[in-house]
This record gives C-alpha cells, structure tokens and sequence, in this order.
C-alpha cells in the first residue's frame, strides 16, 4: 500500500510516521521506532507476547495494522516503568516469582494493567480470563495470577489509581 | 552515580531477597528492558531465510539460483552443491548444512539467502527454482522398519538410526512365576518444547576473532565444539554470546543447529553480520520437537503385588535427522525401571527413520512419556489384583541403599515419603463420588558420569572484586529456571555475605568455564557444587590476604570481617590489598568439582549419576460422561529435591513443569497429513493457558542429600515426569477404561467409554 502520514500517541507522547498502513503496529513499534519491550512470539495473534494498549484495551500488536491506530493512544511497557519508576503490578510480578525467562512478560504485565484500569478489583477467574490470550510456557500461570491479585490489593491501599 | 538512586529500586531488592532471592535480570524483563535474541541488531546486519524442502521425500535434480543472485539487495546465495558434504550430528552423524542430493522431509533445508532486509531474503528465496524427483516416503515409524519400506539414508540400513537390546535379571522365571501379567500398547505424540521466544542467531564472522554466534543455548559449549566442527574453524575461533533466552525446555540445548551453521556460512560468504530468525511455523514444521513413541509393555506380578519383570519392545519416531533422540530413545527406554525393584528387564528399543520433521529434546528426555505407559500397567495390574495403587507402589518403591535393575546406586531417596504425602494431600481415603484419583511415582538422574565419563563434573570460578562485590564465573545456564540466583545463594552461604553481592557470568564461552551446560538436571547439584567449592576456595584466600593485613587471624560472621581482636575489615580492602600486592590480579577462587568413576558397563549397567531426584504426583479428576471430556480438580506435586534453595523459585518450576505435563497429557502433540505437520501454529497446537490448568499444589520432601551443594539437588526436568502417569491413572479412575493414546482428548475418552474398538 502506498506510504501515509499516520499520528497517534505512543506513552504519552505524540509520534508522527511515514509508513505503509498495513504495516503491523508490531513492526513498527519494534523495527521502526526501536520499542523492543514488546516481543513477538508468533506475528499472528497466537501467543499475546505482543500486547500493547490500544485506548487502554490490550490488543495484539501484530495484529493492527498501524494505520488502524490514526490519532489512538498506544501504550507499551516502556511506560510503565520511565525513569526509574517501576509499577506495582511489575513489583509484585517480581515479589510474586511470576518472571521466568521473561519473554511472555511484558505481554502480561500489560494485559494485567488493562484488567485493573478496567476492573481494580478482580476475581482470581476474572484474571484467568484476561490473560487467557498471552501464552507462557515457563511457569504454569499460578505466580503471575497471584502477582495480580496483589498488585491491586496493593493498589486499593495505596488507593492510587492504575496510572 | 550522580543521580540519585530510584527508591523503588534498592527497596524492591532487598525485599525480593527476603521472600525467595531473585537474579536482578528479572527487573530488566519485568520492565521490558531486557534484551533476548530476536531484539538484537547489529551495524550492517543482512537478514538469512532458509529455502525448504516442499516434498517428504525426493531427490535434487537442479537448483537454479541465478535469478535469486540477480535481485537488487542480495548479499549470498548458498546451496548444498558449493558446500563440502560432510555428514555432521549429535548422536549420529546424518545431517548436512544444507540438502545436496536429496531432501527428507518437508522442511528440509535445500538453499539459504543473505539479503538487506527480510522481504528481499523472502523475495530471493522464491526465485531459486529446484527441480525435484518425488521418492515414495514413509510416515509411520513402524511401517519404516519392514522390508519394503523406502530408504532414508543409505548408510543406516532398515531405517535404523539406532538401537538396543538389553535384559537384565531371569525375565522367563519372573514371567513363570507371575500369578498376573499385564499388557498393553500405549503411544505418545511428538511435543514440540514451545519456548515462546522463536530461536534466532546473528553471525558474525572477523577475520582477526573469527566467528561469533549471538544466539542464546542451553548448552553453549556443545554447539561451539559442533560448529567449529563443521566450519574447520579451531575452537578459539568460535564464540558463542548468549543474549537472554526467551525458554528453552531441552529445546535449546543444541538449539536449532542449521540456524547457527547457515548464519555462519552466510556471514562468511557476505562478509557482513547476518541474521537468521526461525518463524513459528518453521518452528513447528523444521525444529527439534520430541521423538514420539509406541510403547508395548509386559509386566509380571505375584498377586501380592510383587513386581517380578518387565519386558518392554519400544519404538521411537526419529523424523528424518536425528539430533539428541537416541540419548532421549535410551533414557525413555529404561530410566522408569529404576522406579521400583523391578529384579529382571527385558527391553527392545529401535529409533526409525520417517519422513517427518527431524527430532531433538524436551524437558526431562523421554522419561514422562515412558512414565504415562509404565505408570499405567502398574494401576491396571492393581486393579486386576485388588490392590490399591498407593500400596502396590509402596511394596515396590527403589529406597536408600538399592541397587536398581540396572546398577542405580539410590543414594537419599524420599520415594516412599513422596508417594504417602501425595496420597495423604490429594485425599485418598477419604474420595469423593464420581471423582477418579491418580498417582504415580518418578526418577530422574542430576547429571550425568557416563555421558562423557572424562567429563562428569563442573567447575568455577569466584572472584572478589575491588569494590568488595563478588563475581561468579560460570558456564551453567540461567533462563529463568533461577539457577543464577540458587548459585549466588550458594556462594553466598559459603562467603557468609548477601546473595544481593553476587553477580553471575555465564553467556560468553570464550570466557566462561566448559560446561555441559542445562540439562539432565545437573545444574544445581553439579554446577552448584562447583560453585560451593569456588566459593569456599575464595573464602580462605580472603581470611589469607586479610590476615597478613591485619597481622592477626580473621573470621567472617553475619556478613561482618573481622579480626580476633575485633578489628572489623572491608572486603574491598582486603580486595584492594591483593590487588596491590599482585599488581592488579583480582583474588579468585577456583571450584573443580570432579566425581569419582562410575562403574557403568560396555551394556549401560551401572550408576549413572551423582544421585537421584524423586517424585510423586497424584491427580483429582471428573469425566463428563456425555462428551469424554477429562476435568482435571487438582494436582498434587511432591519432590524429593533434597534441600530447596530458594521455595519462590522451586514453586515456580513445579508449576511450569506441571503445566507442560497437563498440557502433554490432555491435548498437546503434533499431527501430520502425508508427512507435513498439520497443526503447525500455536493456534493449533494448544499449549496450555490460564484457563486451562487445574489447582497445582507443590510439596516439598527436604532430605538433605550430601551429593549436592548445601545438601540440595535438581527438579527442573523431574516436576514433569509424574504428571503423564498420574493424569492417566485419574483418568481411568474416573472413566473406568484405561485409554492409553495420549493426548487423553475427549473424543478418545468417549470411545473408550462407548467401547468402541477403533484406531486411533
């Protein structure tokens, strides 16, 4: 397809790209705009390693085409964690031993903070649903449910919202 | 650091340390700062594609490349015809870097392209024309063992890639002396490891350094030797520089082989840094999946539930090229025989050539798909006999001070402990109605003495740096197993510091220790050892050096130095002191941790291993009665690991292990359609996710065993092995039939309970 112009917010800052639309925003968060917190596991929907927040709803990346995202916000997990700061769920991700090799993480940490800005307080179910779609193959879910969970306990008291 | 140290940072690593230490590599993941293999770019980097076989089975008759040369952007161009073809392999020698008279299966690697990005390498790889000649194929390992079955490779008659007969003990008197024998047929699927991170390799090649591979191993050293094999490269020539692994599971051990040799060569002949990145697919229809097998297996048994004999005749699907799956054929073969005192074995095994997607390794070797169908006889003899499961296991359990069937020296050993605390948690006095329950008991060796029997140990090295931090040189492995952080809680024990002053090394092999690398569940008690003895030579350089500082003996108590006198000392200074006076060497202990001999024999009897991990799993189950489908309630994980280094991390690896264990029992294995792998995407070969799994409930037996470091031993690759057996023994409970084809879907399972006689 021939090159546009496409804008959108990407963690808060406005970016502006000379791209072919049908181009994966995957590729272009990674390839173009050097964001490689975000993984690719399988380019086609399948595994979640991918996951980005599209106007706060946790998509796969390789499965938008980025001139989908025309004056959207897109966050990745670069924003979670800027200068210095780390976020709860991250903290408790760790606290909790829901990091084996990683790869999967980003994807999930996202997925969690998209459940949370839409559900503070989710049921153990609730959280198996919402990361249903980001597969992991190293350390059979239960640490990262349990990261969850405490990552909005820890948010209900520090009674900060998600952001 | 002008800046001021972020808060949350320092807190958040003293806290972790209370409740399970972790590796800081975890901080760099959780925040999407780390840097894994498929991340990494480098100035000048050409991208590689691999051209594929689209046939089973024919012959090469030309390869065109001129237009593919031609295109704007390409670099190099490789077949096999311009390649010296000698055979290169792991376990055998069969492979080529590329194909140059024939292709094997539909995968197989015929050209490679290095072009400036990946749509001209795509692009190029589809204007290289090859004519073939289709050759008849063969798909089902069994049909490949008969006469008239078509050949593979010429120099491995009948298909064989290999194989092995050996009885031990009177297998006729145990046979004359049963009340009761049992057999069965069971079959298990090639399982794909499925890390989630596809593997992917920048070579590079320096006239001055020459070639180094960026590529994330299990067993880095393995691959170094192999590819400087095949290149004629000396060893110092090769590095390998191990970005982080996005999961291994025996998958990358030796990795994907023809990625690291392909890159390699491409870089040669481009002269630029090239990239070869494997996609999912390929993944599936060209890695290294797990052999699948067919299990026929005799069991002889008194009607007291005695275990008098085994016979069992095995065949393992090789796939086309052969990689690890002879070790993985011999230890699915037999490792499960050493569970009880079984006094006579009898067992045939023979890996086959087919036309099918060569084979490699997975997490634990073939033991758990040995453990569903040896697991099941045992409650099938049980229920015949009217025993209970729990106790004929019981009766027959290998305990401390065995000798097994064949030559397993059972050092500490809480087996039967594993087996009673299963039972205890899982509630198998007291069912509930219309719920199956399973149990199953497991072995598997912490490395290995016979594998190498002039390499059966690990060493390191550990160094005080000049800031008084320490510094652990390794060549063991870390991809998110916690190995890292159980060896810097080791060293740490021994130096009597903080496990947060400990930094591990280990990605570069041109400056690590040789190590065999992560598998057969060595790490912890072999590389661990080392570390223990690194650690503990260092330890007495420090009180040495500080002593001649102070001019008096020191000791080192909760983390403080100090003199008898009460002079308290900084590591640094005494590292400062060393450095001075060796004019820069920084203080070093050295760990060489070598076990004795074993006394394993010309027929692979004797003992194999440092010691022994133990497992019983035992599984609540439900059948929906209208559909088949099997509800697993709950899992119940007992080890026997020795000591636990860390519990945060061992919990971890139970529920992994546990997942793919569930995942291999219910639903997971390939699938193939006239030899092309039919459910080649993630989308259809279903791992498990959230939503799939069971409550997991880890247990610990800790027996501490004097083999290991701190009395502590493996679990990564055994927290798998129990589940196939326990899974399928709480299935049968439930439905009343044994099925004994895994994976154990509900299509199966409805047949089975309609007793419909199909194969499936």
């Amino acid at each position: 397809m021939k090159k546009q112009v496409i804008i959108f917010q990407l963690n808060d800052e406005p970016v502006e790209i000379y791209v072919d639309p049908a181009e994966s925003l995957l590729t272009v968060l990674r390839d173009r705009l050097g964001l490689y917190g975000t993984k690719a596991g399988c380019s086609k929907g399948e595994c979640g390693a991918c996951t980005v927040l599209l106007d706060d709803r946790a998509v796969n990346s390789c499965l938008v085409p980025v001139g989908k995202v025309q004056g959207c916000k897109v966050e990745t997990i670069e924003n979670l964690s800027r200068g210095g700061k780390v976020h709860p769920i991250q903290e408790e991700f760790v606290d909790k031993g829901a990091v084996q090799c990683g790869f999967c993480t980003p994807g999930m940490v996202l997925s969690a903070y998209a459940l949370l800005k839409e559900n503070p307080q989710p049921a153990r179910d609730q959280i198996k649903m919402a990361i249903s779609g980001n597969l992991c193959r190293c350390s059979g879910y239960k640490q990262i449910e349990e990261a969850i969970l405490s990552a909005a306990k820890k948010l209900a008291r520090q009674g900060n919202s998600i952001t | 650091m002008i800046l001021k140290t972020p808060e949350k940072f320092t807190r958040q690593f003293g806290k972790a340390e209370s409740k399970g230490y972790q590796s800081p590599e975890v901080w760099s993941k959780v925040t999407g700062k780390a840097v894994y293999g498929i991340d990494l770019t480098l100035p000048g980097m050409l991208h590689g594609k691999i051209l594929r076989s689209p046939f089973p089975h024919a012959r090469i008759k030309q390869v065109d490349t001129r237009a593919a040369e031609a295109l704007p952007g390409v670099r190099a161009v490789l077949t096999g015809a311009e390649l010296e073809n000698r055979p290169f392999g792991i376990a055998v020698e069969d492979e080529l870097p590329l194909a140059a008279d024939k292709v094997r299966y539909i995968g197989d690697e015929v050209a490679a392209v290095a072009a400036v990005d990946l749509q001209t390498a795509e692009r190029a790889i589809k204007a290289i024309k090859v004519e073939y000649e289709e050759l008849p194929a063969v798909y089902d390992p069994v049909e490949a063992l008969k006469d008239e079955a078509p050949l593979l490779h010429d120099n491995f008659p009948g298909n064989i890639a290999w194989q092995r007969e050996v009885e031990r003990g009177s297998l006729s008197a145990a046979f004359t002396e049963a009340d009761l024998v049992v057999e069965e047929r069971f079959t298990v699927p090639a399982i794909h490891p499925a890390y989630l991170e596809p593997i992917a390799c920048i070579a590079v090649n320096d006239p001055y350094t020459g070639i180094t591979l960026h590529t994330a191993l299990q067993s880095p050293d393995a691959v170094r030797e192999i590819v400087a094999r095949v290149l004629k490269y000396p060893l110092s020539k090769v590095n390998i520089n191990g970005p982080v692994m996005g999961g291994g599971f025996g998958g990358r051990v030796y990795g994907n082989l023809k990625v690291y040799i392909l890159s390699a060569l491409l870089a040669i002949k481009s002269g630029s840094p090239v990239k070869i990145q494997l996609t999912r697919e390929e993944e599936f229809t060209a890695g290294r999946p797990m052999i699948a097998a067919v299990i026929k297996m005799k069991m002889a048994v008194r009607s007291d539930g005695t275990i008098l004999g085994r016979e069992a005749d095995i065949i393992t699907d090789n796939g086309a090229y052969s990689a690890q799956a002879p070790w993985v054929s011999k230890t699915l073969s037999e490792r499960n025989d050493s569970v009880y005192r079984i006094p006579a074995i009898k067992t045939r095994v023979r890996l086959a050539y087919t036309n099918k997607v060569p084979t490699g390794q997975y997490r634990a070797y073939g033991n758990q798909a040995a453990n569903f169908a040896t697991e099941s006889l045992i409650d099938i003899a049980a229920k015949k006999l009217d025993l209970d499961p729990l106790e004929l296991r019981l009766k027959n359990c290998v305990r401390e001070g065995d000798t097994t069937v064949h030559g397993l020296q059972i050092g500490k050993c809480g087996l039967a402990e594993c087996l009673q605390a299963a039972a205890k948690e899982i509630g198998w006095d007291r069912k509930k109605a219309g719920r199956g329950y399973g149990l199953s008991a497991a072995i598997h060796a912490n490395g290995s003495l016979v594998f190498d029997k002039n390499f059966r140990g690990a060493s390191a090295l550990v160094r005080l740096e000049l800031d008084g931090r320490i510094t652990i040189f390794t060549g063991e492995q870390d991809y998110g197993q916690g190995t890292h952080a159980a060896f810097a809680q080791i060293a740490a024990r021994a130096l009597d510091v903080s496990p947060v002053q400990v930094t591990v090394e280990s990605k570069q092999t041109k400056t690590a220790p040789f190590s065999t690398g992560a598998l057969a569940m060595r790490q912890t008690t072999v590389g661990g050892k080392a570390i223990q003895l690194a650690a503990e030579d260092l330890r007495e350089k420090i009180f040495k050096a500080a002593a001649e500082l102070v001019g008096e003996p020191v000791a080192m108590e909760n983390e403080v130095l100090r003199s008898i006198s009460g002079q308290e000392l900084e590591l640094a200074e005494v590292a400062y002191h060393y450095h001075s006076a060796t004019s820069g060497l920084r203080m070093t202990g050295e760990g060489k941790f070598v076990p004795a001999e074993s006394d394993y024999d010309e027929s692979g009897y004797g003992n194999i291993s440092l010691t022994y991990s133990f497992a019983s799993h035992a599984v609540e189950a439900e059948i929906d009665q209208a559909t088949g489908e099997l509800i697993i309630h709950r899992l119940v994980a007992v080890h026997d690991s020795g000591r636990i280094v860390n519990h945060l991390t061992a919990r971890g690896q139970v529920y992994g292990g546990a997942a793919q264990g569930f995942g291999m029992s219910c639903f997971e294995g390939y699938l193939f359609d006239q030899g092309r792998v039919a459910n080649a995407s993630l989308a259809d070969y279903k791992i498990p996710t959230a939503l799939d799994l069971p409550q997991i409930d880890p247990l610990f037996i800790e027996i501490e065993d004097p083999a290991g470091p701190y009395g502590s031993k493996g679990l990564g690759e055994i927290v798998m092995v129990p589940v196939l057996g326990a899974v399928a023994n709480a299935a049968a409970d439930a439905a009343g039939v044994h099925v004994t084809d895994l994976p154990l879907t509900a299509e199966k399972i409805y047949q089975a309970l309609a007793g419909w006689e199909c194969e499936l």
